[in-house]
């Protein structure tokens, strides 16, 4: 039950869980995490980007460069249908893990 | 503005990404991604106030240590792409890149099939001939004896003062054999083949070719017995008549049954036991079917003085021929010793038997044709190299074009350089072909003699090797070149270019081309003209004789039938006396020795009586020449003084003797020679007496050899006092039609004695001998010109397509001058002008050379001079007509040039 990837698992289901509304750039799915972790957690360039294109290497991202008129081209990185089962399974897993840390530890679910 | 200004962080991204060696585009992606990121936080931290210095450090450390972006990336997949794609030279393995580069080379090559095909045929024409005569270089130089260690084998001459190599007496052989430390094994062979008649059951009968060994000669060659055994020293002991066979005749003749060995067989009427079979490498002793073994044992005195075995020496292992050459000059100096009387100055000289074998005139032949293929294999170079350039310019644009999509000069080159390879292979496959129909055929020219027994001329795996690299070495001669050039222009200038552009450096090497092509056939075609002029020589000497035609053959009457001299010379007279009355003869007689034919009685030692004695060492020699009284007149030989041999000269009359005229200027030192006293002992015959003949006739000069430079000196002896039983019977016709007395003639003998008719053979007429005896310079004669022919032959293609080339690429300029004025003299000037250039640098080159290579010939003529004016001037015209021949076409197109159609050819 408890995935022996969760440790690893943990940061790509804060990228998956970050771009499931839309579609975002590297910019702002590094500063969304900073903020919705009230400065709890950041990710380095170096980590990041090796990061996103390892999911998308997976098929659960999907990267495609956005041109807007006036400014530089983006890339931006939206969830695939495979990365929202992706998602939907990884967020039951880590429920069930925090649950069970609840119950062994007794600290309350968050 | 210009405060907010992140730096540039491209170098240091692709720095860090470097180890990874992403492709190039996804390499840029990745930058311009990482780069907008920084940049966003570097504004960021910016406009909140931070400083330049420390905005740039806050934001380097997103990328933590040098390594570590590398590192999270590795095990990413397009981190691990395969090479990636380059416009125009796509990066693969070798194997797949040669595969590539063939295909299109096929592709290419396909599609110009008359161009493929000129150049295909020329290198297979090429490769072929040399594949040929490696062949024949290979068999006669390179390919080690079929015998077991064959560096070990040694051939042994006795030397004397005025020969380092004479034939070896039986009784020194066989103190030889006791006293030297040398040899693993030593033998000697006569090295004659002669016949003998073998009687079968139900008095059948047939000739079977012989030859005397002694018993150590196997062993000595390392040969086994197929079946059976080879002779032993006890056989020598006991001194019994014992045979082996060679192996072809015991299948072909017996279908390989080894009951054959134990067998008694007689030939000539004498028992002899066969002891064994070996296998057919013995033959290089002499092309024969057996081996009669020839006994050491209990040999008479005179035995020490009759020079007429060839000896072979197996040295133990380990010993050098230097080691062995000084232990027989101990053992020869003990003899000399111990016989003073015949072995004084008589020493040994050692040589590898390879060299004896194959002997310098087989060598020098090799080698004359090795380098005369060379030369056609390079004008067959220089040919395709032509056909290359001149599409080479045809394709400029096809090649620019490729470098303008990204590929480099190394790439365009390779894929020239593979279609040369891939012409080349195709040719040399062709050419192994040629080769092998060549060699087939080859066989039956060569002179028999030229080859040794032993010897054989193959098509097999080495020469099919040989023709492989030929094609790829030719491949590469004649394709880099051209690719180079192909490849010297840019991109830009040559798609720029058009039709009307020559450039004058592939002109000048095309140019080059042919002065060298011509320069080489000048040389074949000198040498070939020397050569001819030799077989001229060689065909038109004087034998010395008059008659037109004759017919011979060897008589070989049986021991056994005519044991004494009496029945011999009966037999004899009969054959004489029933042959003449056959109609069409004019002449009868018997001879040992044929005008420029081999010499059955061998030659003797002479001492003229009241000349210099001499010490007996140093006897001089002369051809032993048996005839009937009828052999002067047969042949139309002319006596300059004396009288010839009579049936009055018999057994019990004063002996006599004719000298010819060498002998005369050699011996008699200005003596009138009727009536001088002469001692012969021949040298074949162990048992030889020393016999004082009288001379009562001087004999015309006759030929032993087309080529020889120092007369040979002969005694004539009549048979009556000299019965032999191998003999010549020369049968002159009264037409001239000699071969067709043949059917006659035996039926002639067979009325003698029916019995005999198996031991006639060899039936020839004079001239056939004459033809064997200049089969050699023919041989050499004809090939050489033949090659000189296909050379210059391969030039004039090479020259007329420069020149055709030349005419077309300048049409428009010859419009433009006839438009001007110029006459169709002018044109034709200008074309035969620049092809005069080319052919006088190539003639002159040419000659020169051969001036230096002249020399190389030099044992190889006769009758003519190196550096033959003659020949010079022969071989300029030949190829000065020749091309003209071949400036006719272009020179005539050029010249009927329409202006009118040339200027609007653009």
């Amino acid at each position: 039950m408890l995935d022996r990837e969760l440790k690893k698992g943990s940061a790509e289901l804060i990228i998956l869980s970050i771009v499931e509304p839309r579609a975002r750039h590297g910019y702002e799915i590094s500063k969304l995490i900073e903020q919705r972790s009230a400065g709890q957690m950041r990710f380095h360039v170096a980590s990041l980007y090796p990061l996103l294109y390892r999911l998308e290497e997976r098929g659960w991202l999907q990267g495609r460069w956005v041109e807007k008129a006036g400014e530089r081209r983006r890339r931006f990185y939206g969830l695939t249908a495979e990365g929202r089962r992706v998602l939907t399974r990884q967020r039951e897993t880590w429920k069930a893990f925090v649950n069970a840390m609840g119950l062994i530890t007794g600290v309350g679910s968050v | 503005m210009s405060d907010h200004k992140p730096p540039d962080w491209t170098t240091d991204l692709r720095r860090r990404l470097a180890p990874l060696q992403l492709g190039p585009a996804r390499e840029i992606e990745i930058i311009e991604e990482l780069s907008q990121h920084l940049d966003q936080r570097y504004e960021e931290l910016r406009a909140t106030g931070v400083s330049k210095f420390e905005a740039t450090r806050l934001v380097g450390e997103e990328l933590l240590e040098p390594e570590a972006l590398a590192r999270f990336m590795r095990p990413l997949r397009q981190a691990n792409l395969p090479a990636a794609i380059v416009l125009g030279a796509p990066r693969r393995s070798w194997r797949e890149a040669l595969g590539q580069d063939l295909r299109f080379a096929a592709r290419t090559l396909w599609r110009q099939p008359s161009f493929a095909a000129a150049a295909i045929l020329t290198l297979a024409l090429g490769i072929g001939v040399n594949g040929a005569i490696f062949a024949l270089v290979d068999a006669a130089l390179l390919r080690p004896l079929a015998f077991q260690n064959p560096e070990r084998l040694v051939k042994v001459w006795e030397r004397t003062a005025s020969s380092a190599r004479e034939r070896v007496a039986p009784s020194n052989l066989a103190d030889w054999t006791q006293r030297s430390r040398a040899f693993d094994a030593i033998g000697g062979y006569i090295p004659g083949v002669g016949g003998m008649v073998l009687s079968g059951a139900g008095a059948t009968a047939e000739t079977v070719p012989r030859q005397w060994v002694t018993s150590g000669i196997f062993d000595a060659l390392g040969v086994r017995a197929v079946a059976g055994r080879t002779f032993s020293s006890s056989d020598d002991r006991q001194g019994t008549n014992v045979a082996v066979l060679a192996e072809a005749f015991w299948r072909t003749r017996f279908n390989a049954d080894p009951s054959v060995v134990g067998r008694v067989m007689r030939f000539d009427g004498v028992s002899y036991t066969v002891v064994g079979v070996v296998p057919d490498e013995a033959q290089l002793l002499g092309r024969t079917s057996m081996w009669a073994m020839v006994s050491l044992d209990r040999l008479p005195p005179q035995a020490r003085g009759a020079y007429f075995l060839h000896v072979i020496g197996r040295l133990k292992p380990g010993m050098t021929l230097d080691q062995a050459a000084a232990d027989m000059a101990g053992v020869t100096a003990g003899l000399a010793r111990e016989f003073p009387k015949t072995n004084t100055g008589r020493g040994a000289a050692l040589e590898p038997l390879q060299n004896a074998v194959i002997g310098a005139e087989l060598r020098q032949t090799s080698l004359l044709f090795l380098g005369v293929v060379g030369f056609v294999l390079l004008i067959c170079c220089a040919n395709v190299a032509n056909l290359l350039l001149a599409r080479a310019t045809v394709r400029m644009r096809e090649l620019a074009i490729r470098s303008a999509l990204g590929a480099n000069r190394w790439r365009v080159m390779r894929q020239l350089v593979t279609e040369s390879l891939l012409l080349s292979l195709i040719g040399g496959v062709l050419g192994v072909a040629a080769g092998a129909v060549v060699i087939n055929a080859a066989a039956s020219a060569i002179p028999p003699d030229l080859l040794p027994p032993g010897v054989i001329v193959a098509f097999d795996a080495r020469v099919i090797g040989f023709c492989a690299a030929a094609a790829v070495v030719a491949g590469l001669l004649f394709g880099i070149a051209p690719a180079w050039q192909a490849t010297a222009h840019s991109a830009a200038a040559a798609m720029a270019s058009d039709s009307r552009t020559t450039t004058s450096a592939r002109g000048g090497l095309r140019g080059l081309l042919v002065v060298g092509e011509v320069a080489t056939a000048v040389i074949l075609l000198f040498g070939a003209g020397l050569l001819l002029r030799t077989l001229l020589a060689v065909e038109t000497v004087d034998r010395g004789y008059r008659a037109e035609s004759a017919l011979t053959m060897i008589v070989d009457p049986l021991q056994s039938s005519y044991p004494t001299p009496e029945l011999l010379l009966q037999f004899y007279q009969n054959v004489e006396r029933e042959v003449r009355s056959v109609p069409g003869v004019r002449d009868v007689a018997f001879a040992t020795t044929l005008p420029l034919g081999d010499s059955y009685a061998g030659s003797s030692f002479v001492q003229v009586a009241g000349g210099p004695v001499r010490d007996p060492s140093q006897r001089p020699t002369a051809d032993y020449q048996i005839v009937s009284p009828a052999y002067f007149g047969t042949l139309d030989l002319p006596l300059v003084a004396g009288r010839a041999f009579t049936d009055r000269d018999t057994p019990t009359t004063p002996l006599v003797c004719i000298v010819n005229e060498a002998f005369v200027a050699a011996h008699l030192q200005g003596r009138s020679p009727i009536g001088v006293r002469v001692a012969i002992q021949s040298t074949a015959v162990p048992q030889a007496p020393v016999v004082v003949r009288e001379i009562v006739g001087v004999a015309r000069q006759v030929k032993g050899r087309p080529d020889e430079t120092q007369d040979l000196v002969q005694v004539y002896v009549p048979i009556a006092q000299s019965a032999i039983d191998d003999i010549y019977l020369v049968v002159r016709p009264v037409s001239e039609e000699a071969e067709m007395l043949a059917p006659a003639v035996r039926a002639a003998i067979g009325r003698v004695d029916k019995e005999q008719l198996v031991s006639v053979r060899d039936v020839v007429t004079l001239d056939d001998v004459a033809r064997g005896a200049t089969a050699r310079h023919r041989f050499r004669a004809v090939l050489v010109t033949a090659f000189a022919g296909l050379a210059l032959l391969l030039a004039m293609v090479g020259l007329f397509g420069v020149l055709a080339y030349a005419v077309q690429q300048r049409v428009r300029d010859f419009g433009v001058r006839r438009v001007l004025g110029a006459t169709t003299g002018d044109v034709l000037r200008l074309v035969v002008g620049s092809a005069a250039g080319v052919i006088a640098a190539g003639v002159v080159i040419g000659l020169a050379v051969s001036m230096m290579l002249g020399r190389l010939l030099t044992t190889m003529l006769f009758g003519v001079q190196p550096l033959d004016p003659a020949t010079f001037v022969l071989v300029a015209v030949v190829l000065l007509l020749t091309a003209a021949a071949s400036t006719i076409g272009p020179a005539w197109r050029a010249a009927r040039i329409d202006p009118a159609v040339a200027l609007r050819s653009e």
